[in-house]
């Protein structure tokens, strides 16, 4: 519709109007048009699983006796066609998923509904005619919890992989049928690098990040519905599912938790928002002298502001954090040249600490955005800014029409990307501030004091590490999560560029 | 040294985008078979298949005898030149062209031997002997680079990286780079199409030459109707997935099976009316721009030959076969000059009859005066006429009236709905198509991912002028 | 308006002025249409070089510069006012720059200030807590030589660098093969294992703390062997990196794979002969990144190393120092560490500045 020549009759402030109005109107469309695409995409998935149950069932009933024995011994099949490297890793799996399940599988899950009703416990034990006191091991709901959830996911891998032992069956059928020779153990290694060297090359990352990301995020999603934390430890008390409860607290109005999750949320995201744009337009403006013509050593004005880059941040974070302690060298300067009588306290007054974190970001985040830009600036065609020079445009007019539309459209992605890093942004504001100063007024709750300058994953350390609030703490990340989420799909939905990028990656 | 064979070749992307429909063609030994046609009529796709590089979605490819739809690239025994050359950035032009040497490995039968260094004898006394792969030893491979570079003319670049060359000088590596291997078939790409023009005709001389050195089967993938006629033995012309033709240049020159390599073969373009064609007694006539005229020799008889009946046809005239004539002759179409372009050795004319048909007219100027050729400007009136000897008749179908031929193709439907989508009930349609929907984008996607890279990789290959969008095309 | 200007300023030029376009009126009326304009830009051209000059020596402003401008007239600079032109352009670019050079240096001093300042506290010996002033009064080496003798650093140090070795080298194999694999190839399950690394990385990292340290300590690599378990934890889950590297493959032509295939080369080797050759800009970005990760991170190795001070890393050791009950004791020995940590990693990074640019650059572009 942008394009119709009707919109390019609109004046400015119309065409804004104009796409504000068309973005609303067609916002029930995407909604729609998103939530038909899930239900197709779950209608999709519940189909394949159907034809693969047919076909599964159809390749037994079809199936020769080889196949018919491979749905119970896996590899059987591949064993009698000489494929001996396919046939014992299938078989070799399925033994250890059935020792697995045998030994410790089924009594883990067995106790996964209730996560453990045996509390660790000391009892008076008679050893050679005398009563000690012993601890008697209950269980572990930790444990409980994590191992389940390990052998959920073994007991998927599992079924895939018996899957793929009934496909292998089929294709040998056909294989049989066609009277094709069947491909080798020296043939299969030797696909490893050639035609399925993806796999070579993803599986131990891939088996990485299933172990230590999405295992660890699923079981901590699972936490937020369990009362795990310092009194419920899993061990002298152990701990259960509550359901939602703790999204009740979360939410629940007066309750302490929900205020504090209130402004903390509020302040995360005016934080994330003045760290990103104060960063960005700062940085694109140094980058702009830097780059301008006449200005001479670019490339030292350069290195000096990559030197901070360089420094861990703890090291420049904790140094200007101390600078402006109550006796740090700022406030003893200003003293001695009698400018203030008593200290300025920068981290003891909230509003001050707020200003101060995002003034001292600029100063760690500028660097970047100038090296970031800098290359980008040097993208544009310099033969855009001469016909704009031609056409009467001045300094400011090119940078409000050439410089910051390109900028914008290349970086956008970047930019939604530095928003939801800045709303991770731990190390700026806890080597700063460790989230103070602390505000009792909404700040404690859930056995932690949070301040003015916390943000939700600073919250989230310290329900972790101090007060040991484990549920709390499961429940912010998933609420940082939607956050997350909720910013990227519409974000991703606005920008044009994001849609380009995603066709290029 | 080698026959190709595809039999009922068919490429799909996603479920319902048909890149290659039904494609039969027998290449024999050590000819030079060109594939052409407009963007996205499957050529390069259907190339990429007897490479290797795509998945052939039906029926079988066989090189020399061998069914190779299953192998890898580097099992087919095929050496190929891309259009953008492809050369390895990092590596000299010699290694470049050793880089396939290099990879090789020769099977060679030696002797097992025993501990002492005696071979080893196995119970009749014979020697047991075990394949063993070997390298291409260095000199042999020194030898065969050298000697391709020789061919080519590029030996004092050989130490030189790709991006120090020329587009010319990199396009002789490329093609070196596929000599040294001495395979079977010889696969080109568009290989000129990012050569400036001249060059490119300077080039193709040397394709030509190159061809009688390296004695090969040869199947060039070209846009360029010229290129095809002036290399092929033979020409495979296609559109949208289908073979149009099979012919010799001549053959598809003077008898097009249709409309569609009738229009394609020849520059400038054929000229179309659309008339009747009637038949009185056993003569026959046709009045295109309202002047009815007698169709006479071979050609009247040959349509007399396949008993054509009176019916509506499109008539095609070559722009050389139209001559200027005067008011007297009885046939002539009187025309407005519109514009007049003046190649030098012949005068192309594009005239507008009375009836509003746009002609164009080649005059070879070597008939004319210099005075004359002024007279031909804008606005001239001009009188030409159709020699009716080299008229080609084509039915509604737009198929070849005299062809000879069975099954030829002629009017292909503008958009092609897969019969499966329309033989389902709407309900379930809807849903079949949203998810044929997908996986066609999931398509699309991995092309335009790899043309991203493509674009990207000027990078790597120095700036060269490209043709994306043909590409783009091609694969979709 | 301009002509107002004219009027009000200069009358003799305004006659003559008037003149001119009288006479060019009745030029366009008797002349053919393809011939007039070019006359009636000589007559103009000619006489406003005369009026130029004359303003010039007369007034004191830039007048003939804005008067030829008016709507008929053509505009034909004289020498002189070129000359003019050309140096107030010049001049402002002059003052522009020069307004530049100055926010560049104070921003120069800014940045520099806070490292200048860890280095001078470093060296100050009279107090080892804060000051307000910024000159050391005593100058020595006391505060290196206590963070050799009376801290664990040197064993923080080594830790670190261990673990920035080895991280190095495992995650840039991780991230390798897992961009190599997304960019390369097209193979079943690609877009769901892109989509899960996505939806699980919008998850805080920190979140999954507990589990991992618990999970650590079940195989005691947590207290002193914090570093062996740290690394685990930053190398496993490396392949979710491969964003800029991704990115930096997608730009590499695929017709260099073809062509390598259909030359004999396996997957394995268009891999490690072909694209690995060309991407050592990228693999240097990468290498760097996963060696300095080690040395920034403090949270997950303060917490793994659960106060067992050996298990330290340097950042988790240094800011241990400046636990508040400690920091008037350790303040200047914090900024010798600080210094004996960033100058090694800060030259290292001036090494490799070019390609820290190019990844950071083309990450940021790819997104």
């Amino acid at each position: 519709m942008h394009s119709s020549l009707e919109y390019l009759k609109l004046n400015k402030f119309q065409r804004m109007l104009y796409k504000i109005a068309e973005f609303f109107m067609n916002l029930p469309n995407r909604f729609a048009a998103k939530f038909k695409k899930l239900g197709l995409a779950i209608k999709n998935l519940g189909v394949n699983i159907a034809e693969n149950a047919k076909d599964i069932w159809s390749t037994f009933v079809h199936g020769s006796w080889k196949t018919k024995v491979s749905y119970l011994v896996m590899g059987f099949s591949s064993f009698l066609h000489g494929q001996w490297l396919r046939g014992l890793l299938f078989l070799l799996f399925e033994g250890v998923f059935i020792g697995y399940m045998a030994w410790t599988g089924a009594y883990w899950l067995s106790k996964l509904g209730t996560l453990g009703n045996v509390v660790t416990h000391t009892e008076m034990v008679e050893i050679e005619g005398e009563l000690y006191p012993q601890e008697i091991a209950g269980d572990n709901s930790f444990k409980i919890l994590l191992y389940s959830l390990i052998t959920i996911l073994f007991i998927v891998a599992f079924a895939y992989t018996w899957y793929q032992n009934v496909k292998q069956c089929k294709a040998l059928e056909e294989i049989d049928a066609m009277g094709k020779p069947v491909k080798a153990a020296k043939d299969d290694l030797k696909s490893l690098l050639d035609d399925q060297f993806h796999k070579t090359l993803l599986s131990l990352p891939v088996f990485g990040i299933t172990m230590f990301t999405v295992l660890p995020i699923i079981f901590m999603i699972l936490v937020a519905f369990t009362n795990y934390d310092a009194d419920h430890d899993g061990y002298y008390n152990l701990f259960t599912w509550v359901g939602l409860e703790n999204f009740n607290t979360m939410f629940k109005l007066g309750s302490n938790v929900s205020m504090a999750f209130g402004e903390i949320l509020g302040w995360t995201l005016i934080w994330a928002f003045f760290a990103t744009f104060t960063n960005y337009f700062l940085g694109m403006f140094l980058a702009m002298m830097i780059n301008k013509k006449g200005i001479k050593i670019k490339k030292f004005w350069r290195t000096i502001f990559v030197i901070s880059i360089a420094v861990p941040q703890f090291i420049s974070l904790l140094y200007i954090s101390n600078l402006f302690n109550d006796n740090g060298i700022i406030n003893g300067w200003l003293m001695s040249l009698g400018w203030i009588d008593k200290p300025i306290s920068f981290w003891g007054d909230g509003t001050l600490a707020r200003i101060m974190v995002i003034v001292i970001n600029i100063w760690i985040g500028i660097p970047y955005l100038m090296l970031i830009t800098t290359g980008i600036l040097m993208n544009i065609p310099e033969d855009l800014y001469e016909s704009a020079k031609i056409d009467g445009a001045n300094a400011f007019q090119q940078y409000a029409k050439i410089t910051l539309p390109y900028m914008l459209f290349v970086t956008g992605p970047y930019l939604l990307n530095s928003f939801i890093s800045n709303i991770n942004n731990f190390n700026v504001i806890y080597l700063l501030t460790q989230g103070g100063p602390a505000n009792y007024v909404w700040g404690s709750a859930g056995g932690y004091v949070a301040g003015d300058t916390t943000i939700l994953i600073t919250w989230l350390f310290g329900m972790t590490a101090d007060a040991h609030n484990y549920k709390i703490a499961s429940a912010i990340g998933i609420m940082v999560f939607i956050v997350v989420a909720a910013l990227s799909l519409i974000v991703f939905n606005i920008m044009p560029s994001t849609k380009r990028e995603e066709d290029f990656s | 040294m080698a026959t190709v064979k595809l039999t009922n070749v068919k490429k799909v992307y996603g479920k319902n985008t048909v890149a290659v429909q039904d494609f039969n063609l027998e290449i024999a030994d050590k000819e030079f078979v060109v594939f052409v046609g407009p963007s996205g009529c499957g050529k390069s796709t259907t190339l990429r298949m007897i490479a290797g590089l795509e998945e052939i979605t039906e029926g079988t490819i066989e090189i020399g005898g061998r069914v190779v739809n299953d192998l890898q690239p580097k099992d087919r025994d095929i050496a190929m030149v891309f259009q953008n050359y492809a050369l390895y950035p990092h590596l000299t032009v010699f290694e470049n062209m050793a880089f396939a040497l290099r990879l090789k490995r020769i099977p060679v039968e030696e002797p097992v031997l025993n501990k002492d260094g005696t071979p080893k004898l196995d119970k009749e006394g014979k020697e047991i002997k075990r394949t063993v792969f070997k390298k291409l030893p260095n000199d042999e491979i020194y030898e065969k680079v050298t000697n391709a570079a020789e061919i080519l003319g590029i030996t004092e670049y050989l130490t030189r990286r790709p991006r120090e060359l020329s587009g010319g000088q990199r396009q002789r590596v490329a093609i070196g780079r596929a000599m040294v291997r001495d395979s079977q078939v010889f696969l080109m790409d568009e290989p000129l199409s990012n050569l400036d023009a001249k060059l490119r005709n300077q080039m193709r001389a040397e394709i030509i030459l190159l061809r009688q050195k390296i004695d090969t089967t040869f199947i060039y993938v070209t846009h360029d109707q010229t290129e095809a006629m002036t290399l092929g033995d033979r020409i495979v012309i296609m559109k949208d997935g289908f073979i149009m033709q099979v012919g010799t240049p001549t053959e598809v020159f003077e008898m097009p099976d249709n409309l569609f390599v009738a229009e394609f073969i020849g520059a400038p373009k054929m000229n179309t009316f659309k008339t009747t064609l009637e038949r009185v007694e056993d003569e026959y006539f046709v009045s295109p721009c309202g002047v009815r005229m007698p169709v006479d020799g071979e050609k009247g008889a040959a349509l007399l030959g396949k008993d054509v009946k009176t019916q509506q046809i499109i008539l095609g005239v070559r722009p050389e076969h139209i001559t200027l004539t005067n008011k007297a002759n009885p046939y002539a179409i009187p025309c407005t000059i519109e514009v007049n372009e003046m190649m030098g050795s012949e005068l192309h004319l594009h005239v507008t009859s009375e009836a509003g048909d746009k002609i164009i007219v080649r005059v070879p100027t070597v008939s004319l005066t210099g005075a004359q050729i002024n007279m031909l400007r804008t606005g001239a009136r001009v009188y030409i006429t159709f020699k009716s000897k080299v008229m080609h008749f084509f039915g509604e179908d737009e198929i070849n009236l005299l062809t000879d031929k069975e099954n030829v193709i002629g009017k292909l439907p503008e958009r092609e709905i897969p019969a499966e989508l329309l033989e389902e009930e709407p309900k379930k349609r809807l849903f079949k198509r949203k998810k044929a929907d997908k996986q066609a984008d999931e398509a699309d996607q991995t092309t335009a991912g790899s043309d991203a890279q493509g674009e990207a990789s000027v990078d790597m290959q120095a700036e060269e002028p490209r043709q994306e969008a043909e590409q783009t095309g091609e694969k979709s | 308006m301009k002509d107002d200007e004219i009027l009000t300023t200069t009358p003799q030029n305004d006659d003559l002025y008037l003149e001119n376009a009288q006479e060019c009126e009745n030029n366009e009326q008797d002349i053919t249409i393809e011939d007039a304009p070019i006359d009636v830009e000589f007559d103009i051209a000619e006489e406003q070089t005369d009026i130029d000059i004359e303003c010039a020596d007369n007034v004191a402003f830039d007048m003939p510069v804005n008067a030829p401008t008016t709507s008929r007239a053509v505009y034909m600079p004289t020498e002189e006012s070129v000359r003019k032109e050309h140096m107030s352009a010049r001049r402002k670019s002059r003052i522009s720059n020069g307004v530049i050079y100055a926010i560049l240096v104070v921003m120069c001093v800014v940045w520099i200030l806070p490292f200048i300042g860890i280095l001078l506290e470093s060296f100050r010996c009279e107090s080892t807590g804060q000051v307000g002033y910024i000159f050391p009064k005593v100058w020595g080496f006391d505060n290196y030589v206590r963070l050799f003798t009376e801290t664990q650093f040197p064993r923080w140090f080594g830790n670190t660098l261990i673990m920035g070795l080895v991280t190095a080298v495992v995650q840039t194999i991780f991230v390798m093969a897992v961009s190599y694999a997304l960019s390369r190839n097209r193979f079943k399950g690609r877009k769901l294992l892109m989509n899960i690394m996505l939806i699980f990385g919008m998850f805080p990292g920190f979140l999954t703390l507990i589990l991992l340290y618990t999970w650590m300590n079940d195989w005691h690599l947590t207290m002193e062997n914090a570093p062996w378990g740290l690394i685990i934890i930053y190398v496993a889950s490396s392949g979710m990196g491969y964003y800029i590297a991704k990115g930096f493959f997608d730009t590499i032509s695929h017709s260099l794979d073809e062509a390598a295939r259909v030359d004999g080369a396996t997957q394995f080797q268009v891999f490690y002969k072909i694209i690995m050759p060309l991407s050592k800009p990228i693999i240097i970005y990468t290498i760097l990144m996963g060696f300095m990760g080690p040395w920034g991170d403090f949270v997950m190795a303060s917490f793994m190393a659960n106060n067992a001070s050996a298990g330290y890393n340097a950042a988790a050791g240094l800011q241990w120092l400046l636990v508040d009950a400690k920091i008037n004791e350790w303040y200047t020995t914090f900024c010798a560490g600080g210094v004996v940590v960033a100058v090694p990693i800060t030259i290292l990074f001036m090494c490799l500045q070019k390609y820290y640019v190019a990844g950071v650059t083309g990450g940021a572009v790819k997104g």
